[in-house]
């Protein structure tokens, strides 16, 4: 069977949010005990990560790299063109990941014991964003 | 129908190991002739991918690659506790993929000719990991 849905998620600023707990939630009550979660992100500026919830350096750290790697507009010493602020925030969201997709082990997520899922917020300005979960799988 | 099954491997330190014919078996195993396939791993800082079989200096190439993108012993690293490994691993991680999926036909995997699936450990040294692998069709 399937069970989908899609979430409307406050905007909270740029950072990094678990989402572990929503994503239970939503197997729980989809009934299904065995199979597999997909989790999509309607945008090119917000990702879908799993990370290490041990340390929340990691986490940290991680935004650190991307930031380097891909740095926003205000750092760059470089001229771009008007409306292209946004390239950094959806440069640093190609090179992660905007569909992630776990199993489903005996009616929860079945991720390691230090992993948690996040949804990454790259943008200083986002909206809401929209979240469509879809579990499959038996009961 | 789903099918169900945790596979576990030990690595011998940073590099790749070639797991395709563990999920190719998991899919023989589940009878399943047409469907998907996911492939999940249960770590932040070991990874899979999707990689070109025939010549291993690809891999090679990608080691480098990645050591270049994200040194060890990098001074913007804190998370440093288990040594200028660790919070690389972790990047390197996020870069690559936790979970995999391939379409089942056949009841075979449909890798391309040259596609292997890889288990890339990040860390220097050993681990054992845990992979999970979902199967679901008819």
């Amino acid at each position: 069977m399937v069970y989908q849905d899609t979430l409307q998620l406050a905007d909270r600023g740029k950072g990094a949010y678990e989402i572990t707990d929503l994503v239970a939630d939503f197997i729980s009550e989809s009934g299904i005990r065995t199979g597999t979660c997909q989790l999509y992100m309607h945008s090119s500026s917000a990702a879908l990560l799993i990370c290490d919830t041990a340390d929340d350096a990691t986490k940290s750290q991680t935004a650190s790299f991307l930031a380097q790697l891909a740095p926003s507009s205000a750092d760059m010493d470089i001229r771009i063109n008007d409306g292209m602020e946004a390239i950094p925030d959806n440069m640093r969201t190609v090179l992660t990941q905007t569909s992630l997709g776990i199993p489903v082990s005996n009616g929860k997520p079945g991720i390691g014991i230090w992993q948690g899922v996040f949804l990454w917020e790259q943008s200083a300005d986002a909206a809401e964003r929209k979240l469509t979960i879809t579990v499959t799988g038996e009961k | 129908m789903v099918y169900q099954q945790q596979l576990r491997f030990s690595t011998r330190g940073r590099g790749t190991s070639d797991i395709s014919r563990e999920v190719s078996d998991v899919i023989h195993n589940s009878g399943i002739r047409q469907g998907i396939c996911q492939v999940f791993i249960h770590h932040t800082s070991a990874s899979l991918i999707l990689c070109e079989n025939a010549d291993p200096t690809v891999r090679t190439d990608l080691e480098t690659f990645m050591k270049k993108v994200v040194p060890d012993g990098d001074t913007m690293f804190q998370h440093t506790d288990e040594g200028p490994d660790d919070m690389p691993a972790h990047v390197r991680s996020v870069l690559t993929q936790g979970t995999l999926s391939i379409p089942v036909n056949d009841g075979r995997d449909t890798l391309g000719t040259w596609q292997g699936i890889y288990l890339w450990e990040h860390r220097t040294h050993p681990h054992n990991r845990r992979v999970t692998v979902t199967v679901m069709g008819e």
